[in-house]
């Protein structure tokens, strides 16, 4: 994250408190990013879409000591709490309700990209991997394949990587037996 | 009319990646501080929405900045106020602090609202280790939002460079002056020496 000026950085707690006080408000679609509080992109249908297909079939599939979580928050340090699009967690009795899911409770994260791939692929995966984050995928539908990372580094990213096109199968290292047809996501 | 400059809206770094950095209102900003998040400890400005830490402030720096206030108080006393390192109101989204700024009078306008870009006569940043951000980030603010005048003072190197004529982001007619006088475009009566507002050369 190197820039060119001292950015005044935020920790999570300043980005919730900012939240309570109105400064940031619910049609801000914002995360937080090594301090740095960043705008999302505003989803479109295709996202949109493909979102649900994967959290129907995510959650036909995972067992009763797995969640699936959809568009929520994922904290990764004092000062980063990013969106992911659906992660597959570890069961909490709770549901999370005393605090917000932390690397360690995820098994799988899953972005879908359809203008954010850059964004995506190279700030928010390889901040999942310097995170501890066991898998992540990237569903790119402009490019129409999904591309896949596990064995996270601490210096950053994963020793892992591979990329599915149609008519491939992806199968999870985290997830037990859970594998999915490119084609089922990409339609 | 905010320019989006280079510093905020998108980022980009070495990886090429823009972030879209969430830009703050100057509503926002006092916002923060009424809420405790900015406290006394944040030595901040708000530029283009971002909020940027100010760097701590070194000796030769404070001696040129009260050396600049005092020569421009005497020289302007009923003609013009002065502020130090405090804040200027560009737009809704910029609040820089300059170093020194020179304003219309009287001062008490100022009490509800600070100053706005056409109540700043004249802008003058002291720049040692800061000139480059100074120069990148601050300047492009000054130029869009029409202030008429800009000197950076640079005393480790020698120079004042004189900077007007705002035009969109930039400042079209920029003059580095190391000896001889400038007058500001608000005093045409007022030339002052290069070498007043350097102050002593060091003896290294």
């Amino acid at each position: 994250m190197e820039t060119a000026v001292s950015q005044r950085r935020f920790t999570v707690d300043e980005f919730h408190r900012l939240g309570e006080v109105g400064i940031l408000d619910e049609d801000d679609r914002v995360e937080l990013l090594d301090g740095r509080i960043i705008e999302m992109a505003a989803i479109g249908s295709r996202h949109a879409a493909c979102v649900r297909r994967l959290n129907r079939w995510l959650g036909e599939r995972v067992s009763g000591d797995l969640l699936v979580d959809v568009q929520n928050p994922v904290h990764l340090d004092a000062e980063t709490e990013l969106y992911t699009d659906l992660m597959v967690l570890r069961h909490r009795d709770d549901f999370y309700s005393a605090r917000h899911p932390r690397p360690e409770d995820v098994l799988l994260v899953v972005e879908v990209a359809d203008t954010s791939v850059e964004y995506d692929r190279r700030r928010k995966i390889p901040r999942y991997g310097r995170a501890g984050i066991q898998e992540a995928w990237l569903v790119n539908l402009p490019d129409r394949r999904v591309e896949t990372w596990h064995s996270p580094e601490t210096s950053g990213g994963y020793d892992e990587s591979a990329t599915l096109r149609e008519g491939e199968t992806i199968e999870s290292t985290t997830v037990p037996g859970l594998s999915i047809e490119v084609d089922e996501l990409l339609p | 009319m905010s320019t989006r400059s280079a510093i905020s809206g998108t980022e980009h770094t070495g990886s090429e990646v823009p972030l879209t950095r969430y830009r703050f209102s100057v509503d926002d900003y006092y916002a923060m501080a009424r809420a405790g998040i900015l406290t006394e400890e944040d030595r901040v400005e708000l530029l283009d929405g971002e909020v940027v830490e100010m760097a701590p402030i070194g000796s030769r720096h404070a001696l040129c900045v009260d050396r600049l206030n005092r020569m421009f108080s005497r020289r302007f006393d009923d003609r013009a106020g002065v502020r130090v390192q405090n804040p200027i109101r560009l737009d809704g989204y910029s609040e820089p602090e300059p170093d020194v700024a020179l304003l219309k009078l009287p001062l008490e306008r100022y009490a509800d609202a600070h100053p706005a870009p056409d109540d700043v006569l004249l802008v003058v940043e002291v720049s040692d280790t800061s000139l480059e951000r100074d120069r990148a980030l601050k300047l492009p603010l000054y130029a869009a939002a029409g202030i008429a005048e800009v000197w950076i003072v640079n005393p480790e190197d020698g120079e004042v460079e004189v900077c007007r004529k705002p035009s969109g982001a930039r400042y079209s007619d920029v003059q580095r002056l190391r000896e001889g006088t400038v007058t500001p475009l608000a005093f045409p009566d007022e030339a002052i020496g290069i070498q007043e507002i350097l102050g002593p050369a060091e003896s290294e």
